[in-house]
């Protein structure tokens, strides 16, 4: 069942055009990456999803019903962004009690569950905890009001590595349990890829890349050979998508399913030959260096 | 129960469904015995619920497994034959590393021998490696 979806919409601020006819969907129960350069478009996009900004053009639902200016629908939708906000002077328990009025689906037992987990006191003033001490005190109120759409901006920045596990486990538990559907958004490629099973990257406003995660890694692939003897016909039949060459060893980035490559290498007798996944962040420089945006060695 | 090697370049998927075929060849696991839940496993190895159902599925594809509406999935005793895809990778696998330890001078004799231990360690059914 599809719960989040995007069609044709493009989004301006003045005359700049920061998303450009982007069409997605995120089915009820996904746990969705969006990963792109720096300016990419990705917390506008976001932010319209949880209805915060109107897009110029297109359409965006959650659960088929448009979502801008749309109060019933957001008491299911939650946002946390890059800097969570909470109100100056507030303490955790006056925030719980704001958020308990506004959400109806507030569940006051999981608030006393979480402050056992996280161990943050409820009487001091959300201001005046440390950076990472807010962000969690942001997912603990954002999970008691049990959403159906949670939306993280960079969620895991400025978490330690005790308390990233632990949020990570509370969103897969909701997700295992109530079937919530998750989009993050992050820089940290190896935290999407443990959590995520879609990914869409963003790049200048479109999407260039938009797949299942499993998919996405078993249809390119890194692999390393040396031929007895050179011969380019064997790199007219592959796919390839970088080549490189280090002393006899040739090092190739290659799209195709793994039995395809398999077979048309092992016909050519290679005497060293390893195939290998790529991991995400391969993934992400090597489809950027296809759309021109390149890691360059520059001599400074 | 286990525990998965986040820094691999093994998609989880795929380490999961080598995990339980390990477990269910070497009778870790027994006939018709319960897989934990999606939800459960989900939940002790933080790994995305939709993964695991992915993993389930896939190893109820190769056989390993069947499901029942409502009640889990569960070892299929049956999962002793296995697809011919994987014989013919396990035997490149093989050559590879017997080409291997030729090279390093290991003798056809040391060779014959651990393929008979190893045989019997198998064969003895204790599932301990």
């Amino acid at each position: 069942m599809v719960m989040i979806k995007l069609t044709n919409v493009s989004k301006q601020f003045d005359k700049e055009m920061v998303l450009d006819n982007v069409s997605f969907e995120v089915n009820k129960g996904s746990i969705y990456g969006l990963l792109g350069s720096n300016g990419a478009g990705k917390t506008t996009l976001l932010k319209m999803i949880a209805g915060i900004l109107k897009q110029n053009h297109g359409e965006i639902t959650i659960n088929t019903h448009p979502i801008y200016e749309n109060p019933a629908l957001k008491q299911t939708v939650m946002f946390i962004p890059d800097l969570p906000f909470t109100f100056p002077q507030y303490t955790v328990k006056q925030m719980a009690e704001f958020y308990a009025n506004v959400y109806d689906t507030w569940d006051q037992e999981r608030f006393h569950k979480l402050h056992d987990l996280l161990g943050l006191d409820v009487n001091r003033k959300v201001a005046r905890f440390s950076k990472g001490m807010q962000r969690q005190v942001a997912f603990w109120l954002t999970l008691c009001t049990m959403p159906d759409v949670l939306i993280l901006d960079e969620p895991f920045d400025g978490l330690d590595a005790v308390v990233r596990q632990k949020i990570k486990n509370l969103i897969i538990q909701d997700v295992a349990d109530r079937e919530m559907t998750v989009m993050i958004s992050s820089h940290n490629l190896r935290e999407i890829e443990d959590i995520c099973d879609h990914i869409g990257i963003l790049h200048h406003g479109s999407f260039i890349l938009e797949k299942d995660l499993d998919d996405l890694k078993s249809d390119i692939h890194k692999i390393q050979i040396a031929l007895k003897t050179e011969s380019d016909e064997l790199f007219d039949q592959l796919e390839i998508v970088h080549q490189e060459k280090r002393g006899s060893v040739h090092l190739l980035i290659v799209r195709g399913g793994r039995e395809d490559i398999d077979q048309i290498i092992k016909s050519f007798n290679p005497v060293v030959y390893d195939l290998l996944p790529l991991t995400l962040e391969e993934i992400f420089v090597y489809e950027m260096g296809g759309v021109g945006y390149a890691i360059e060695n520059i001599l400074v | 129960m286990f525990d998965l090697d986040l820094r691999s370049r093994k998609p989880i998927y795929e380490q999961l469904v080598d995990k339980f075929k390990e477990f269910i060849i070497n009778d870790v696991m027994q006939t018709d015995e319960k897989l934990p839940s999606v939800r459960i496993l989900a939940q002790q190895l933080t790994v995305n619920p939709n993964t695991i159902q992915k993993a389930y599925r896939e190893l109820e594809v190769q056989g390993f497994i069947y499901s029942v509406k409502g009640k889990g999935s569960f070892v299929d005793g049956s999962a002793k034959k296995v697809s011919s895809d994987e014989v013919k990778r396990i035997k490149s696998d093989l050559e590879k590393l017997l080409a291997e330890a030729f090279f390093v001078g290991i003798t056809k004799n040391e060779i014959n021998e651990l393929i008979d231990l190893t045989y019997e360690q198998i064969g003895g059914g204790n599932g301990n490696d």
